[in-house]
């Protein structure tokens, strides 16, 4: 398919990068990663071929071009709740061509 | 002489039970590996008779493969659980053969159900204690890509909501159970853990037991020294398991202590304040 046709079924698809960080700034070390491609069949899944996570921090996402959608609730700490969740969770959006 | 499973049985010595430091290593992570040692061909046997199966017997998965007792009474799985659990430990009704087909996906973290309906709260975690452990056995060598099982180490300690856990992928110090063939991972019953995907070419198998408290521990029922107590003290304040947020860090550390405490009985370990301060002068920044 040469590069012409193939820009005619590509469309923009918004990838979602969920980090949990160890304290609501950005900056600090970001403790786990999920993926979700926008593709259909796929799912997030634990690599455990990999070691550690793509990214030091959120900050360290946004210099590769990712952007926050979504900043971790700065109300209150959990310290109180009877679930405890590991990190602060953003969620991060990256608008990518892909072929349909 | 010791009572398991209605066979009496004498220690073989005191060596299978655990250290100090690895009680420590259990409270702080929450997981123990065990190498039972059998001739060589045991495990593969196992693994045949595993594969023969017609049907999963569930938690008759010890009478369908009987040699499978074998492995949870030896000396040496035996010496770690009556190390963690009393030497009155007992095993659950609740046993299972998890069969992980090559294409199988990735489990999303989570703890295991308790499935009580009558528990008030729910969920019935003891997040400073050692009431129960789960012991997974894996007749055959498990490779990163044959699906191993994934945990956090440090995460029993906390009281996790499977949904909420559903939007994290990789944990950036989550360890994978990558080992031997013929080797028991004992897990306290409250990590949060994980099957992985399996992309090689075999099955994966991995045997459930359920092992409980009978009894609260009046003395530590593993190799005790009283003399590493300061230094044991020290590993529960500041050994670091995975990386968290620095508001749960005082509990996390609260726990630890508490959970050595329950099973150490009489051997409790007392608080004292030290100064943690003093020394050297920073360095300063150039």
């Amino acid at each position: 398919m040469s590069n012409e046709v193939q820009k005619v079924f590509m469309s923009q698809k918004q990838r979602l990068l969920y980090l949990s960080s160890q304290s609501t700034d950005p900056k600090s070390p970001a403790i786990s990663q999920a993926l979700h491609e926008p593709l259909k069949g796929t799912i997030v899944e634990i690599d455990p071929t990999k070691k550690g996570i793509d990214y030091e921090s959120v900050h360290d996402a946004i210099c590769d071009g990712w952007r926050v959608v979504h900043f971790p609730d700065q109300r209150g700490s959990l310290e109180g709740s009877e679930v405890e969740i590991y990190g602060y969770q953003f969620i991060l959006e990256k608008m990518e061509e892909y072929v349909d | 002489m010791i009572n398991v499973f209605g066979k009496e049985q004498m220690l073989s010595d005191t060596n299978h039970l655990l250290s100090d430091d690895q009680i420590a290593d259990f409270v702080i992570n929450g997981y123990h590996i065990v190498a039972p040692q059998f001739q060589s061909d045991f495990h593969e046997r196992v693994y045949q008779e595993l594969n023969d199966l017609p049907t999963n017997p569930g938690d008759e998965i010890n009478k369908a493969v009987p040699k499978i007792d074998d492995v949870y009474e030896h000396p040496a799985v035996h010496g770690a659980l009556t190390s963690l659990l009393g030497s009155d430990y007992k095993r659950a009704a609740h046993r299972h053969c998890h069969k992980n087909h090559p294409g199988t996906r990735s489990q999303t973290w989570h703890q295991d159900s308790l499935n009580i309906p009558t528990l008030a709260d729910g969920h019935g975690r003891v997040s400073d204690h050692v009431q129960s452990v789960l012991a997974m056995y894996y007749p055959q060598a498990v490779t990163e890509k044959m699906g191993p099982t994934a945990l956090i180490p440090g995460s029993h300690l906390f009281t996790a909501s499977t949904d909420r856990n559903a939007s994290n992928g990789n944990f950036r110090d989550q360890v994978v159970a990558v080992v031997p063939a013929g080797s028991v991972l004992i897990l306290h019953y409250d990590i949060w853990h994980a099957g992985t995907a399996n992309t090689s070419d075999q099955v994966r198998y991995m045997v459930k037991y359920l092992f409980e408290r009978a009894n609260e521990s009046a003395e530590p029922s593993w190799n005790h020294d009283p003399a590493k107590d300061r230094h044991i003290f020290e590993r529960l304040e500041q050994d670091e398991a995975a990386a968290m947020q620095r508001s749960l860090v005082s509990k996390r550390n609260y726990r630890r202590t508490t959970m050595w405490n329950n099973i150490a009985g009489k051997a409790a370990l007392k608080y004292e304040y030290r100064d943690k301060w003093s020394g050297d002068w920073p360095k300063p920044n150039l």
